[in-house]
């Protein structure tokens, strides 16, 4: 994401104004039907709100045309990165090989077009393929050696990034400029990459609003044992989860190389940490059980107005990721709070 | 003298301590007895300083005592042996003896462990824990790890002390001991306050007992002048109700469940029994004894080394829990609801229909309808008389019997015809006990269900069994019929399951 960074030259700021397409997809367990939109979930809109206007205020460009396209497209970034990691989240695990898998994806991806000349129709559902392959793997390791999946995605992490480093040799993949379609035009001001976002974050929260499958991996992560006595196959969620997770991966990185029109090896490497920024702070529940595709979007807003906001009090960058840092623990401070304020007047048991 | 006066704790929703004064004296057992949910843990919290009263007074030798934590209640010479034995599992038995009063040379912080050793052994002899003090703590049985914990308070030099349930995982003659040793630490003039629900125990052991009474304490006697069916009318407010609430008529034509000779090492040592369609078939037998772990192979969560199961005639094998439940229409209620038996975070509606979503979705959407969810939610909290605000009350702020009645209306709504039932009323207040005695037994007699009832409450599975299988050892020890028959009164029941045991 520091390529990013550099990139975009404008005092940046965030699309807020164009996220009401997803409102009231929202879905933590505990949220009945009449209450779509858990309270924690409010709570991210109205700062997401008053970031944005803050910045409004302050920028005179921040409303531009130009800036929102910017803006928006890093969003939809943010968005699939945390994606990844919150399908792991919610069955009660995390994904530590998020970006390892992005930046392998994109060296098969590059392989593929570079050098075995395939079209871009043929390329992307291989590389697609291969995300979600890895998300199987590192999902039946987790089942079925029963090993924490914090071990294993962490050796997985170091295993994908060998393969991506050997196969490409470090050097970035050129990638013909009809690649560059999806990654680099906006339909009438809206990038592509953010609509396939939205339509991507609409479709999560559908499936865990609304469906078996989805209702089936928040029981996982709320309570393993009791969703497995309850007749609900955890292991295979567990599998699920980190396919979907490895897919999400993948798209990201493909977006990427799409907007770079290369596939660069390195291209996964700041993911982890934003992966498990944006989730949190998105109110993706750390135990399990809790995900909110609107509160993963709020959390990339917020992601990146704090990210912008600092650049346009002209803080020093050197110290970013000190705030950025600073602002999880503050997002799971205050979810703790929440719970142990809950918690305390209760009965034994 | 350890003194409660007039305590009250409420809770949002319960008034778990109404008003509750209490006498502890030195030199005395005292037993504190009461059903599920009258108010005895919360009792035991608020002595031990994990929980605050809201009103009242705790005096400890005529002086006012204000317990902030665990810790403080410790320093004053009060400790719990807890039912659920907290210790250690990897450090030596003394090192968990000795845990807060390690012996260092000096101020070095390095430890001395000679000196542990030998100081330990002498609180493990007061006890009669006959292993090395060096043994690590996971290598020892039940009864030994509660000594280890006696000899833990007696090293923090306790005066009172306090044993929540302590024979729930030991074995009469393991009982037997540790009740010697406790009348040896009476002798020597400590409080000793003794919580169970076994009659029994409380009569062979105990000088003094006070009942608690849904939340309020219905008296303290002197064991010596108080009969047993005193005991239990001052415990549930009447008469002893253990009769049987009436016949069934198991359809002994129609075999529904059948294990053959299951083996599974540690867990069942060649189990044989046969489910009749209508009837409810006890599983009696101490905790540990393999009635839960029997059960667990026979809903597929574990899987026998040999031995077959044959449900509704068919010889099967059952691989998971969702292979029980929708190929079999068999259903599990756990003993630990709140740990494996429902989502605690999410409401009411979804812990009902967890097991009937795909039943309910939409083909081409993939959608569970909302409608026909909280039709078949409802339906539930009607027939089973759940107290919520509503289907999208959070799980977790239910009441005790209320979260059972959850745990098993998941199981119905799913149309289990099959139903093991396990320690139902654990954790449950009197009146929803009742209740869900009358749920089970009326599953049974009214719609021919078939159920296999485990419970170590003894009145518990005599009122509500046909017939009841006696485990010990992971194996069946004995048999009894015809529970239901006029003429099997209580006495001879629990009679001949102790004979069963003993």
């Amino acid at each position: 994401m520091a390529q990013e960074n550099r990139s975009s030259q404008t005092p940046v700021s965030t699309t807020a104004h164009s996220t009401p397409a997803v409102a009231g997809l929202d879905y933590a367990p505990n949220a009945g039907p009449g209450e779509l939109v858990s309270g924690r979930t409010i709570g991210l809109v109205i700062s997401t709100a008053i970031l944005f206007a803050i910045l409004a205020i302050r920028s005179d460009s921040f409303l531009s045309p130009y800036t929102m396209s910017v803006v928006s497209r890093q969003l939809a970034f943010f968005v699939l990165i945390a994606l990844s990691q919150a399908m792991c989240l919610v069955v009660g695990g995390m994904n530590l090989s998020v970006g390892a898998i992005g930046s392998f994806t994109t060296v098969i991806l590059g392989l593929c077009i570079d050098k075995g000349h395939m079209p871009g129709s043929l390329a992307v559902p291989i590389a697609l393929l291969v995300g979600s392959a890895a998300g199987f793997l590192n999902g039946t390791l987790i089942t079925r050696l029963k090993i924490d999946s914090f071990i294993v995605t962490l050796s997985m992490m170091f295993v994908f990034m060998g393969l991506r480093s050997g196969i490409s040799g470090g050097a970035p993949y050129r990638l013909p400029d009809s690649f560059s379609y999806i990654g680099q035009t906006d339909l009438f001001g809206v990038p592509y990459v953010f609509l396939i976002t939205l339509l991507v974050l609409a479709a999560v929260s559908y499936i865990f609003a609304n469906t078996v499958f989805g209702r089936r991996l928040l029981a996982t992560g709320g309570n393993p044992d009791a969703a497995r006595l309850s007749g609900i196959n955890t292991d295979r969620m567990i599998v699920h989860a980190n396919v979907l997770s490895g897919f999400f991966a993948a798209l990201a990185a493909v977006l990427w190389a799409s907007k770079l029109s290369s596939a660069a090896p390195e291209t996964g490497d700041a993911w982890l940490i934003i992966s498990f920024a944006v989730a949190i702070i998105g109110g993706t529940g750390l135990t399990g059980g809790v995900v909110s595709g609107l509160g993963i979007l709020m959390g990339a807003a917020i992601f990146m107005l704090i990210k912008h906001g600092l650049v346009e009090l002209k803080a020093n960058d050197y110290y970013a990721n000190s705030f950025l840092g600073a602002l999880i623990l503050l997002a799971i401070i205050l979810d703790r709070a929440r719970e142990v304020y809950a918690k305390r007047s209760r009965p034994p048991a | 003298m350890l003194q409660l006066q007039s305590i009250t704790k409420t809770f949002p929703g319960v008034k778990a301590l109404d008003d509750v004064s209490i006498s502890f004296h030195p030199g005395e057992i005292h037993a504190l007895v009461g059903e599920n949910g009258a108010g005895k843990s919360t009792a035991i919290r608020i002595i031990t300083g994990i929980h605050q009263p809201d009103a009242g007074l705790i005096l400890y030798q005529g002086q006012p005592l204000h317990f902030r934590s665990y810790r403080d209640s410790l320093a004053m010479g009060i400790d719990i042996v807890n039912q659920e034995i907290q210790v250690i599992p990897d450090a030596s038995v003394a090192e968990n003896i000795m845990l807060d009063k390690m012996i260092t040379f000096g101020r070095t912080g390095i430890v001395n462990w000679r000196a542990v050793n030998s100081v330990a052994r002498r609180y493990m002899a007061m006890v009669g824990l006959n292993v090395p003090p060096t043994t690590r703590m996971r290598r020892l049985s039940a009864a030994h790890k509660q000594l280890t914990q006696i000899a833990k308070a007696l090293a923090a030099n306790a005066q009172v002390l306090l044993l929540d349930e302590p024979t729930s995982s030991l074995t009469e003659h393991e009982a037997n001991n540790l009740f010697a040793i406790l009348r040896q630490l009476r002798d020597a003039g400590r409080t000793i306050i003794f919580v169970s629900h076994k009659f029994e125990e409380v009569f062979a052991l105990c000088d003094k007992v006070t009942v608690l009474r849904d939340g309020q304490c219905a008296g303290t006697r002197s064991i010596a002048d108080l009969t047993r069916n005193e005991l239990v009318r001052m415990m549930i407010g009447r008469d002893c109700q253990d009769a049987h609430l009436g016949p069934l008529n198991p359809n002994r034509d129609r075999e529904v469940l059948r294990a053959d000779h299951i083996v599974r090492a540690d867990k069942a040592d060649n189990v044989s029994f046969t489910l009749y369609e209508g009837e409810i078939l006890g599983f009696y037998g101490l905790v540990g004894s393999g009635r839960t772990e029997l059960a667990r192979i026979l809903i597929g969560e574990d899987q026998p080394d040999s031995g077959h199961l044959y449900v509704r005639g068919q010889k099967t094998r059952i691989r998971t829990v969702a292979h029980a439940l929708y190929r079999h229409r068999i259903g599990y209620v756990t003993e630990n609801r709140k740990e494996e038996g429902l989502l605690l975070k999410s409401p009411v509606r979804t812990n009902i229909t967890i097991t009937i979503w795909q039943r309910i979705t939409n083909a081409l959407t993939r959608r569970i309808s909302p409608a026909r969810e909280i039709d078949a939610a409802s339906r539930m909290v009607r027939d089973l008389d759940i107290r919520a605000t509503g289907l999208n009350q959070t799980t977790e702020t239910l009441s005790g019997g209320n979260q059972q009645k959850v745990s098993i209306a998941k199981w119905l709504a799913a149309d289990c015809d099959i139903l093991i039932i396990d320690e139902p009323t654990v954790g449950v207040d009197v009146g929803a006990k009742e209740q869900i005695h009358r749920l089970i037994w009326e599953l049974a007699a009214k719609h021919r269900k078939s159920i296999i009832l485990i419970s170590s409450d003894m009145p518990e599975i005599i009122k509500l069994a046909t017939r009841i299988l006696v485990f010990k050892d992971h194996r069946v020890v004995g048999e009894l019929t015809d529970i239901d028959h006029p003429g099997k009164t209580y006495h001879l029941v629990s009679t001949a399951i102790g004979q069963y045991l003993a």
